[in-house]
């Protein structure tokens, strides 16, 4: 099996990452390497399905239903890079084409049909 | 049967309903869940995706996930799996939404609801699944930015994915409606859609009788049912018209505009979603045993269909009242309540229906306690206060509220609305009336014998409807009759 | 150790900062933040908690350095890497509260491969660090920031977390003791995340004893993390004096042909050691622990890109923004320049492995095979105590030598990663010498069974010619 650059740039993309021009076919290279390496369980051969392993513990254990998070040293308006009236920004462009993608509830006047912003780069 | 067609077209729609859960604490973490504080206070290592935080999921939540599973007949399953649903928004903290795939906690499920153009019909629940929720992304609060707030981020949701079954826009929102009713009913959602806690997804596609699917499309940001029906016709519509244009429907996404009634096309979807689901490894597998499945089954309330068809074979009630009392759990509990104070079953649906409603639609609580209501119904019957009157009793009772200490009978006798049956009494007002109306006397006596209406109600009017109806006719009869 | 805690601990925490200071002119770059008032602080909290316990705490005054990647209220918690640069956590690790309940002094951060991503701990964004033994050699990785500050004597212990070895090679190559628990018996809360269904924080000491007096202080369920086991607290255990009626098997698919000369002669000593000592050594199979590595380079990538999706410039971290100016360049330039070349790469694998039409080919395979590798171990537990093979296949190697071809650093790891991807225990603990640099041998033990595995290393630890050349 062999990862070509669309390939690369595709699995960038879903991961957020930007990778430089001069980085891509080196990253194509070192892929390939790692890929090729790890395709040897291809040659396993495999009983029946079996549930997936676990290393820890079977089941997962509740928690009551009770308000008490654990409290925070430093409060989000210290940690953030952006943050005002109690709130984190992000820049806005692009914003709405992406929530639409996202499934999340954007305001309906905050889409025009034409605006080109709404094209992810 | 015959395929349901608009304009030669038949209309196939699926809905993805997520409910709120209605819990004290978040899905994940022990943050709050309550609606409208302060942005980005109620959050913690978990809900704000710091590195290190990790989730334990919320007990309660999973109890009505499961509850709401089994009101609506699906298979909770022994063992379930939480997923990462991976992909990146500003209020998804941690890149990933903890949700569940391949084994969610219940499938195969089915809703029965009065189609308003088929009657009765069957929609499959494909599954119900639990998950987080993001945070809330404001676009218009701040400009050139989008401002996110978190505090809603981690509260549980439940997922419930409908079938392709329903046939019409109109069908849908009487299937939303069946939904919201019984999952009020088993208490696992406020389901209100003004807060968000119930949020609709609907996918529509149009085909000829008889074709295969026809490509989907999905329309989001409705925010109420009508708007959901709207939407869904305004989908309808661009499909037939762009299909009979001899174009190709896109599997696209679309947004409802509320003021124009319009859906608009997001843009060309450039690829698919990709969201790489896998088993979230820092959660073992949900296990619920048989018995624990079944105390939540036996703990369901009575549930809407349920309760009608009870409403209707113990009380002898006719099926409008029953459906008007089952719309909610406390309606038909003050109703049942009233009657089993002693009052008639249908005499007590009227007053429900009627007045009480009123009251309750207006305040959420019924102004007058089931045994007072009961008590003035039972005057009613006995003839002691007229019904009329007894109106005007409920106004007082209403008016001092549940707390009132007055009873109804005490009530109309301080408003001297006690029906007066004494003949020397009655005869006084026939006596005052038929003094004053000597033409008509002369009539009556003539032979026409319809003014006896006009008679008793002189006499009711002058007695300030104290009179019994029953009681002044006979007198009135002896008086016309008897000459003088 | 002891001895130690006679002293004031407030003059405990001035001579760890004196050693640091050195260490850190002697160019180790092991520790990436403290300060002497924190440590102070800390040796303040930990006198006043000693004076008011009835009994006596069980690491009194102890220094306990904490890897890059365990948070801490009063500390930045970078994970080597760029993009946590200046981050400070709001809310302090399980283990760094359990340590400071049992009178430790934890307030040392040390430097590590970024995100645990390494073997070598040359892939820090805050510089390599170097092997205190030698400085042209690698310490091991991801560890080895808190495995040079324990073998150069800076402090007596320190944590360090595994996903694939991450302790046990760094031990293994600075010669002092490394134990991994069980998956699941200390608390990953406070831990940032890696591969989650591989991660433990494993503790380091000169002796078998420190490591496991810190384990038991650490270990124990948590009502914050879902995958800690509910099981009875782990007690250090004192070590035995014989092994008598301990059977031990040698698997040999961990004695490869081309194993290294030194590490092989050191091995068939401490083997010597363990049959003298009574033990009965016999022959094992553990078919597929060949498959571990390509396995554990399947998974932890696919969870770790995952993990890693939380570092987006939103909410904490530095932020950048690219030419466009939008969300997603947002995004792309804060991970792209944030993360460093190994972990891109393994975000990007564990991103394409997950991808749509791919998962099934590698990572629900690579599930199947982790289950084979794990039940290869639970059969040869039926016929055995313990385990015992190499740490490593070689001693530590030269900085730089494997930093071209990433498989060939992934190799370093081939003895360690199958009891990670089991979840089993495993400890490495020195056992000879090869050209003056330290060889490792690796105790593994059935699920939950620390107790007789560090009880063994206890025996073996007596009797073995640790620093002493094998031929």
């Amino acid at each position: 099996m062999s990862i070509g650059r669309d390939e690369v740039l595709r699995v960038a993309k879903l991961a957020e990452l930007a990778v430089a021009e001069p980085e891509v076919d080196r990253l194509v290279e070192q892929m390939n390497r790692i890929v090729d390496y790890v395709a040897q369980l291809d040659r396993v051969p495999l009983g029946a399905d079996a549930p997936p392993f676990l290393a820890g513990p079977g089941t997962v254990t509740l928690r009551e239903d009770v308000v008490r998070p654990v409290p925070l040293a430093r409060g989000p308006a210290e940690m953030a890079p952006e943050f005002a009236e109690g709130l984190f920004l992000v820049p806005r462009r692009g914003g709405a084409a992406m929530a639409a993608e996202a499934g999340s509830e954007v305001p309906e006047d905050d889409v025009p049909m034409d605006d080109p912003s709404e094209e992810a780069p | 049967m015959e395929p349901m067609l608009h304009k030669g077209w038949e209309t196939v729609i699926g809905l993805e309903v997520h409910v709120q859960l209605q819990t004290r604490s978040k899905m994940f973490c022990g943050c709050s869940t309550s609606f409208g504080d302060p942005p980005n206070t109620n959050v913690c290592p978990v809900c704000l995706g710091l590195p290190g935080a990790l989730p334990v999921p919320n007990a309660e939540a999973i109890r009505l996930a499961a509850r709401g599973a089994l009101a609506l007949g699906l298979t909770v399953h022994p063992t379930s799996v939480f997923a990462r649903k991976n992909y990146f928004y500003p209020d998804l903290p941690k890149g990933y939404q903890i949700s569940q795939f391949d084994q969610p906690l219940a499938t195969d499920g089915r809703v029965v609801f009065e189609s308003p153009e088929r009657g009765r019909v069957e929609v499959t629940i494909q599954r119900l699944h639990v998950e987080e929720d993001a945070g809330k992304s404001l676009h218009d609060r701040i400009p050139g930015k989008t401002a996110v707030d978190l505090n809603r981020a981690g509260v549980p949701l439940a997922e419930i994915v409908s079938g392709p079954d329903l046939r019409s826009p109109a069908e849908a929102r009487a299937y939303l409606t069946t939904l919201r009713q019984i999952l009020l009913y088993a208490g696992v959602s406020d389901c209100s859609m003004e807060q968000g806690s119930l949020r609709v997804d609907a996918n529509l596609s149009v085909r000829r009788p008889g074709a295969p699917l026809g490509t989907k499309t999905e329309v989001k940001n409705m925010n109420s049912f009508a708007n959901v029906e709207r939407a869904l016709e305004a989908e309808r519509e661009r499909q037939i018209a762009l299909l009979e244009a001899g174009e190709r429907v896109q599997q696209v996404t679309l947004l409802f505009h509320a003021p124009s009634g319009a859906v608009r096309p997001q843009r060309s979807k450039e690829e698919s979603h990709d969201y790489r689901y896998f088993p979230d490894p820092d959660l073992p597998p949900l296990v619920l045993d048989a018995a624990w499945i079944a105390a939540r089954e036996a703990e369901l309330p009575e549930l809407p269909e349920a309760k009608r068809e009870r409403l209707m074979s113990a009380y002898g009630l006719p099926a409008y009242d029953a459906r008007v009392l089952a719309d909610e759990p406390p309606v038909a509990a003050y109703f049942e309540a009233i009657v089993a104070a002693g009052a008639e079953p249908k005499a007590a649906a009227n007053w429900v229906m009627g007045d009480a409603m009123t009251a309750y639609n207006e305040t959420g609580r019924f102004a007058v306690t089931p045994a007072r209501l009961a008590e003035l119904i039972v005057l009613v019957r006995d003839g002691v206060v007229s019904h009329q009157a007894a109106k005007r009793v409920y106004g007082e009772l209403a008016a001092a509220g549940q707390g009132g200490a007055e009873p109804p009978l005490a009530v109309a006798e301080r408003l001297g609305l006690v029906q007066v049956k004494d003949e020397g009494a009655l005869a006084g007002w026939v006596d005052e009336v038929l003094a004053a109306h000597p033409a008509e006397v002369a009539r009556f006596r003539g032979g026409e014998t319809k003014l006896m209406g006009f008679f008793v109600g002189q006499v009711m009017k002058r007695s300030q409807g104290k009179a019994d109806p029953k009681g002044v006719q006979p007198v009135l009869v002896a008086k016309l009759n008897g000459g003088s | 150790m002891s001895g130690e805690t006679v002293a004031p601990f407030t003059e405990l925490a001035r001579e760890t900062g004196r050693r640091l200071r050195g260490a850190d002119e002697a160019g180790l770059n092991a520790a990436l933040h403290w300060s002497q008032p924190v440590l102070d602080a800390e040796a303040a909290r930990a006198e006043a908690l000693a004076a008011a316990s009835a009994a006596p705490l069980p690491l009194a005054g102890l220094a306990v350095a904490l890897k890059d990647n365990i948070v801490s209220v009063e500390e930045p918690t970078t994970c080597g890497s760029r993009i946590l640069e200046g981050y400070v956590s709001p809310y302090d690790a399980t283990v760094v509260a359990r340590l400071r309940a049992a009178g430790a002094l934890a307030a040392v951060k040390a430097n590590m491969d970024e995100f645990a991503m390494g073997s070598s701990t040359e892939h820090s964004a805050y510089g390599r660090v170097r092997n205190p033994l030698d400085p042209d050699r690698v310490p091991g990785g991801s560890s080895g920031g808190s495995a040079a500050l324990v073998a150069a004597g800076v402090v007596p212990a320190a944590l360090g977390s595994e996903t694939g070895g991450s302790v046990r090679q760094p031990a293994s190559f600075c010669g002092i003791v490394g134990v991994k628990p069980s998956y699941g018996r200390v608390s990953r809360w406070g831990l940032v995340a890696f591969g989650s269904s591989l991660d433990c924080i494993s503790p380091f000491g000169r002796t078998v004893e420190d490591a496991a007096r810190v384990l038991a202080a650490i270990s124990g369920h948590d009502p914050l993390d879902s995958t800690t086991v509910d099981l009875p607290p782990l007690q250090a255990p004192a070590p035995l004096a014989d092994l008598r009626g301990v059977r031990i098997g040698l698997p040999r698919e961990y004695l490869p042909a081309d194993l290294d000369a030194g590490v092989r002669a050191a091995f068939e000593r401490a083997v010597g050691c363990l049959r003298a000592l009574g033990a009965e050594i016999v022959d094992v199979s553990l078919p597929h622990s060949p498959l571990a590595v390509p396995t554990y380079y399947i998974i932890a990538p696919a969870e770790a890109a995952a993990n890693l999706a939380r570092f987006d410039g939103v909410r904490y971290g530095p932020r950048r923004i690219g030419p466009e100016g939008d969300v997603r360049s947002l995004y792309r330039a804060t991970r792209g320049e944030g993360f460093g070349p190994e972990v891109r790469r393994r975000i990007l694998v564990g991103t394409y492995v997950l991808s749509a039409g791919y998962y099934d080919a590698y990572y629900k395979k690579a599930q199947r095979v982790r289950a084979m590798i794990a039940e290869d171990f639970r059969r040869a537990f039926e016929r055995v105590d313990l385990l015992f093979t190499p740490t490593t296949p070689t001693t530590a190697f030269r900085a730089g030598e494997k930093t071209e071809d990433p498989v060939s650093m992934y190799l370093a790891d081939i003895f360690v990663s199958p009891a990670s991807l089991a979840g089993l225990p495993a400890m490495s603990q020195p056992i000879g010498r090869s050209e003056g640099l330290p060889v490792g041998g690796q105790l593994i033990a059935p699920m939950y069974q620390e107790a007789r595995m560090l009880a063994a290393a206890g025996a073996l630890e007596r009797v073995v010619p640790a620093t002493e050349e094998a031929r």
